[in-house]
């Protein structure tokens, strides 16, 4: 039982870890919190088994097509949904176009996909070992996407472009960093990594238009726990996450235990709005 | 004048007649629709308060909606009380719905807004899963039966009668309401917080006021709602009215009544009439939201707005009356501001180290110093945005605790900001009666019903607001957005804005900062005229010149200590100030 | 005194309505078409049932306009899509009774919307036919002119209970659903019943449906020692998790239950094709192959005609299409024998004795709107799907 909870806890929570890395490359990209992430998500899964289940392709073929897609859509997103915004002074006007994309995307999915769970492919054709390719697969694609992310802003030049822009965007500009290439390219990445975690967790959740809004919510914990931004904070969070919802279902079962997963969250953010990792607010004045 | 007020009203009149003279049509299908267009605009109505005017990301308000729809349906039904008449469990539905508003917005107290959107789609999860699973209340997943409502608002047109009376009643209180003094500080939270704390705009109890008010009416929605469906079960309260009732809002335009109230009606409609295209209504709604967002970010509001088109005047020239000022500021009596010791430290860096400065009512106080010697840091300790480590702060003798910005108004303490912090939604006339936020004396209940206590309120406020602009020189502008002002004009109303608090103290931070040499000199006098009228002002500058024209004494900073203090004569010939900043 | 008077002034707005929406009454010519107001939801979510059924009554409505129609009066379908969604359900209502004054409504077919217009229908005094199993839809007091023409949710709970216990001679067993309306409240309503039966509970339990694992589930049923699995829910996904867990685990245990056990979609979700043995869903011995692989006549004369128009079967089941193509035959039959107002339609069904349509042989009294009898719920072999019809399950004396 224990091994039950231990292994779906850790896969689940590695594929909300994803979808909060998600929010948080668009977010040090941009400033802005992307309704998008859950869709992303979403769609990594119903492409996976577009591609792979009734196209027939072979699973790597359709792995990297749906990251291709991934992307694509990363960067309609910055152009369609963020730029535009960005440059009004109005603050909240990101959270309806994001929502409204998404929206959009979720309900194109809906009417052409469906909205009943299909199957996603098995992706590797062996027989079960000690674990399940289910469990592993999403916890591999979480560890080599942090690994990435750490080599990626820590080793290489354009990494650390990203983050001179996350900390500073008239500084970096002024330095001569192209800010809006660098913008697309973060959207970009943050679609290929969405779409990674709705493909990895593609056996467990199933390619369903309604794990949109699933994902969406329980990606958002992470980042909520681990303070925005924060990659390796979203990885425990989301890890932390999934071990919980699954003691609760196996604990409390039935309807209560999403209440408790929803109850739990609220109170947290309450008692520390900033996460557990995050630093207090800026200068106002 | 009695055109004017038309002219304000003309499209809610149209409406009205349209919605009595609706049953006329013989068409109970056209009844049905607008009786529900009435239900969700009571609900909208006052998330309208919420996320039109505070600018509180609210999504999942459908948690209240379910919450008085169960409310209403249960205590009518009576299985768990004795049964009781739909109108007493409507004002039941009422009274949860308002204790779990309360509920539901208190997060927007700690949260950010994507933070806050997330908690109330948290909420809405949790209402619709409690009655799911509370059986023996809710009746679980199989639902409960909607009220019926007796004689004479019965099914039918009776009940779009009562639904269109209720509907009627919300827009005119949420209306009263945007008017006041209450709405005004509404859109100054939501636009600039900064500025709303430093009028005095208690935050914390004024949403919670509006949350209750919302709460309420999303009950009574609610249970109006369960009887038009006639059955409720929590499938029907899903995701997609909670995007509608948000959608409605923006669509319409945030900072309005009449534009929210057409969007209502549009998305209550819309879907009617497409029905073929009935899969598609989802998504027709997020593209629509998605147009509107990346054109017409105002919504339904601002294309009705044709008066904030028309051009304005190109070539406009500030003229202050400083006349006006004693008459407005009406300060008799004398007083000081004294800060003893101070000491803030961020992190390791002193911005302030020890400084100990004395302001008089009647004086003009000059603060010069290079940038980082604490100037704006001095400005913020008195006006409460920071908290020093050390010293202490007395007003005419009485200890001025630190901390609080928005308890500064009430000891008569004004300011202005480096990037002036404009309600950009609102009028010139707007911005400037937030400043007086404080002397209203009327409740919100009262603003609500503009019961006389509110109308004189409203009447002194505007009052004090155009004296004012009319001092500073920017009356012809009084009924203008604010956010098609220039931005020395924006200087001028924030200083407005300072004076209809009647401030004892004014502080000014960078006034002159991207103003002409001709508007600086009517700025210089301005200020001179406003300390000789009995306030004492704190000037921080960079502009040399106007410091020392104006300025009764002037203080020297640097790394947070008094470098030299004095009157203007004896600063310029102070050799290391002269050498260290002032040039040769 | 003055409850007389509001007695008085209730009595007239009612006589008032009943004017306004009352126009499609008797004498209108006999040429006006027949006007059925149908409520499927064909998009959204659990829309399957819905686009099948609507090929049924489609199909009908055809079949009896080319040949003439009712007495040379044409039938007009008057469609409105509800998306499962209880509020678009109501307007559609008040569209067809007020608007479109349909003579007679067909539908919805989900029993969230049938809830909200069954009261809406019987304030309007419209003639209402509806195939959801939600026991209290039909109540002959409340809803005079609410016809059923499906099981309700206590046949088709004793005929897996029946199956359960009485052919499987399993006693301890487990019921699980997902955390939607019909689960929730199905679960409540059977538990009891089995009890009563002699049953033990071994787990009860409604669970998230979005939730990926319910090995935890099956887990604590097999430890709490139950015998058979007793699933309620339409969400192919939630079932087929159930069925690839108990594969997983490996357990040889029965699972009985909702139709939707045997549906193309949850076939399609299965990890292996043998998690889906000893798996048994509720089905309608009209619709069934016997024990020697056939149909039975009508429903085989049926489905030949289906196969000949081309009309799609490998995603759908055929009792649904026989459903959606019985109501309006009824509808037909009834107003050619006893006109089109709401007195002669339900009058007629009040005396229906066993008509015999594709689905089902349909009896109604003025006491009884239910009109399945109990004998034609039975339980069939999920894996034996072939062309929209199961075997019937073993145990049935054919």
């Amino acid at each position: 039982m224990l091994e039950s909870i231990v292994s779906y806890g850790l896969a689940v929570g590695a594929v909300y870890a994803l979808i909060g890395i998600t929010y948080n490359v668009m977010f040090t990209a941009s400033r802005v919190f992307s309704f998008t992430a859950g869709m992303l998500g979403m769609l990594g899964g119903v492409l996976g088994a577009l591609f792979i289940d009734r196209m027939g392709m072979p699973a790597i073929v359709g792995l990297l097509l749906v990251l291709a897609c991934g992307a694509v859509i990363g960067v309609i997103t910055e152009i369609v949904a963020v730029r535009p915004v960005l440059r009004s002074i109005e603050q909240h006007l990101y959270v309806l176009s994001t929502l409204a994309f998404a929206l959009l995307v979720a309900q194109f999915t809906a009417i052409e996909w469906g909205t009943d769970a299909s199957p996603f492919p098995r992706l590797i054709p062996i027989d079960e070992g000690l674990l399940d390719q289910k469990f592993w697969i999403p916890m591999l694609a979480c560890a080599a996407t942090v690994l990435g992310l750490e080599f990626l802003y820590r080793r290489t030049l354009i990494g650390r472009a990203f983050l001179a822009i996350a900390e500073d965007s008239y500084a970096a500009r002024a330095l001569g960093l192209p800010e809006v290439r660098l913008r697309l390219a973060s959207f970009a990445l943050a679609g290929v990594i969405g779409a990674l975690a709705g493909f990895a967790g593609g056996e467990m959740l199933l390619a369903f238009f309604g794990n949109q809004s699933i994902l969406n919510f329980y990606g958002f914990v992470p980042v909520a726990l681990g303070g925005m931004g924060n990659n390796r904070g979203a990885v425990v969070g989301g890890l932390l996450l999934g071990l919980f919802q699954q003691a609760a279902n196996f604990l409390v079962g039935g309807i209560f235990a999403s209440v408790a997963v929803f109850a739990v969250f609220i109170v947290v953010l309450l008692l520390r709005p900033e996460g557990f990792a995050g630093a207090s607010g800026a200068r106002r004045v | 004048m009695h055109l004017r007020w038309l002219e304000g009203r003309v499209t809610f009149l149209l409406l009205a007649i349209a919605a009595i003279g609706l049953p006329l049509l013989d068409d109970s299908y056209a009844g049905v629709i607008a009786t529900r267009a009435c239900i969700y605009w009571i609900l909208i109505a006052g998330l309208n308060l919420v996320v039109g005017y505070a600018g509180q990301i609210a999504i999942g308000w459908v948690a209240l909606l379910t919450l008085g729809a169960y409310t209403t349906a249960v205590l009518t039904a009576g299985t768990v009380t004795p049964e009781i008449s739909p109108y007493l469990a409507l004002v039941a539905s009422a009274a949860i719905g308002a204790v779990s508003g309360v509920i539901v917005g208190l997060p927007a107290l700690r949260l950010r807004t994507f933070y806050f959107a997330m908690t109330t789609l948290g909420f809405a999860t949790i209402v619709t899963q409690i009655a799911l699973a509370w059986k023996d209340v809710t009746g679980g997943g199989m639902g409960t039966p909607g009220p019926v409502f007796p004689w004479p608002f019965d099914p039918g047109w009776g009940f779009y009668y009562f639904c269109l009376i209720l509907a009627a009643l919300c827009t005119w209180m949420t209306a009263n309401i945007a008017k006041s003094r209450f709405g005004r500080s509404l859109i100054a939270i939501r636009d600039a917080e900064v500025a709303a704390e430093a009028s005095g705009v208690a935050k914390p109890a004024l949403l919670m006021t509006v949350f209750v008010l919302s709460g309420a009416l999303a009950g009574i929605s609610g249970g109006l709602f369960a009887s038009l469906q006639s059955y409720i079960t929590p499938d029907a309260f899903n995701f997609d009215l909670s995007v509608l009732f948000f959608i409605a809002i923006l669509i319409g335009g945030r900072g309005s009544i009449l534009g929210p109230l057409l969007g209502t009606i549009l998305l209550t409609v819309l879907p009617e009439i497409a029905a073929p295209l009935v899969a598609w209504s989802t998504f027709l709604y997020a593209a629509l939201l998605l147009l509107i967002v990346l054109l017409i970010p105002g919504g339904i509001a601002d294309m009705l707005d044709y008066r904030n088109r028309r051009p304005l005047q190109q070539h406009r020239e500030i003229v202050p009356q400083p006349a006006l000022l004693p008459g407005l500021l009406d300060r008799p009596d004398g007083g000081t501001l004294a800060l003893s010791n101070v000491a803030l430290a961020f992190g390791g860096v002193r911005a302030i180290d020890g400084l100990s400065l004395d302001f008089h009512s009647g004086e003009v106080h000059g603060l010069i110093g290079p940038n980082g010697s604490g100037k704006t840091t001095t400005l913020n300790v008195i006006s409460g945005y920071y908290r020093p480590q050390a010293g202490e702060a007395r007003l005419n003798g009485a200890v001025l605790p630190f901390g609080a910005p928005q308890k500064r108004a009430g000891f008569r303490i004004a300011r202005t900001f480096q990037t002036p912090r404009l309600i950009g939604g609102a009028s010139v006339l707007e911005n400037v009666m937030l400043g007086g936020t404080i002397d209203g004396r009327g409740t919100f209940a009262e603003s609500l019903l503009t019961l006389p206590r509110h109308r004189r309120d409203e009447h002194m406020l505007r009052e004090r607001a155009l004296q004012a602009l009319t001092a500073v020189g920017l009356e012809t502008l009084a009924g203008v957005r604010a956010d098609r002002l220039q931005h020395s004009e924006l200087r001028f109303m924030e200083i407005a804005r300072a004076l209809t608090l009647k401030p004892a103290f004014l502080m000014l931070d960078e006034p002159a900062a991207g103003l002409s040499a001709e508007e600086i000199r009517r700025l210089g006098a301005l200020i001179k005229a406003i300390s000789r009228a009995g306030t004492g002002v704190l000037l921080v500058e960079h502009h040399a010149d106007l410091i020392f024209d104006i300025c009764d004494r002037v203080t020297v900073l640097n790394l947070g200590k008094i470098l030299a203090a004095g009157t203007p004569a004896e600063i310029r010939s102070h050799r290391e100030v002269v050498s260290a900043y002032l040039g040769a | 005194m003055s409850v007389t008077r509001r007695k008085v002034l209730a009595g007239s707005a009612a006589g008032a309505a009943s004017l306004a929406s009352g126009l499609a009454s008797p004498a209108i010519a006999a040429n006006e078409p027949l006007r059925i107001g149908f409520l499927p939801a064909l998009t959204g979510p659990s829309s399957s049932t819905g686009v099948a059924m609507n090929r049924g009554t489609e199909l009908a409505v055809k079949e009896i306009n080319d040949a003439g129609g009712i007495n040379g009066r044409k039938i007009e379908l008057i469609v409105r899509d509800t998306q499962s969604d209880a509020t678009k359900a109501v307007n559609a209502i008040a569209e067809l009774t007020h608007r479109q004054k349909v003579h007679v409504v067909w539908g919805p077919l989900n029993s969230g919307e049938t809830l909200a217009a069954t009261p809406l229908c019987a304030r309007d005094g419209i003639p209402m036919i509806q195939p959801c199993w939600v026991d209290t839809l039909i109540d002959v007091k409340k809803y005079p002119m609410a016809f059923r023409n499906a099981p309700t949710n206590m046949q088709i709970g004793n005929a897996a209970n029946h199956y359960v216990m009485d052919v499987l001679k399993k006693k301890k067993v487990a019921v699980i659903g997902d955390n939607a309306g019909y689960a929730t409240a199905t679960v409540a309503a059977y538990v009891p019943l089995l009890k009563e039966k002699g049953a033990t509970i071994a787990y009860q339990g409604n669970v998230d449906a979005a939730n990926p694992d319910l090995k935890p589930e099956l887990l604590r049923m097999r430890d709490a020692g139950a015998e058979a699995i007793m699933p309620w829910s339409v969400n192919a996904g939630f079932l087929a998790r159930i069925l690839n867990a108990r594969g997983a685990m490996g357990w040889d245990v029965p699972v009985v239950g909702q139709t939707t056990l045997g549906s193309g979609q949850t076939k399609a979700l299965l990890e292996k094709p043998e998690n889906w043995e000893k798996v048994y869903s509720n089905n309608f011995k009209n619709c069934c192959y016997d024990g020697s692989g056939k149909l039975p006549e009508k429903a085989a004369a049926f489905r030949e005609k289906l196969a000949k128009l081309k009309i799609d079967m490998s995603d759908t089941l055929l009792w649904w299409i026989a459903v959606g193509y019985d109501a309006p035959t009824l509808i037909a039959e009834t107003v050619k024998a006893a006109g089109d107002t709401p007195k002669g339609i339900t009058g007629y069904w009040n005396k229906l004795t066993n008509w015999g349509g594709i689905y089902a042989s349909l009896t109604f009294t003025p006491e009884q709107h239910n009109g399945l009898p109990d004998a034609e719920v039975v339980m069939c072999q999920a894996n034996s799907l072939k062309d929209g019809a199961f075997n019937i399950a073993p145990g049935y004396g054919a």
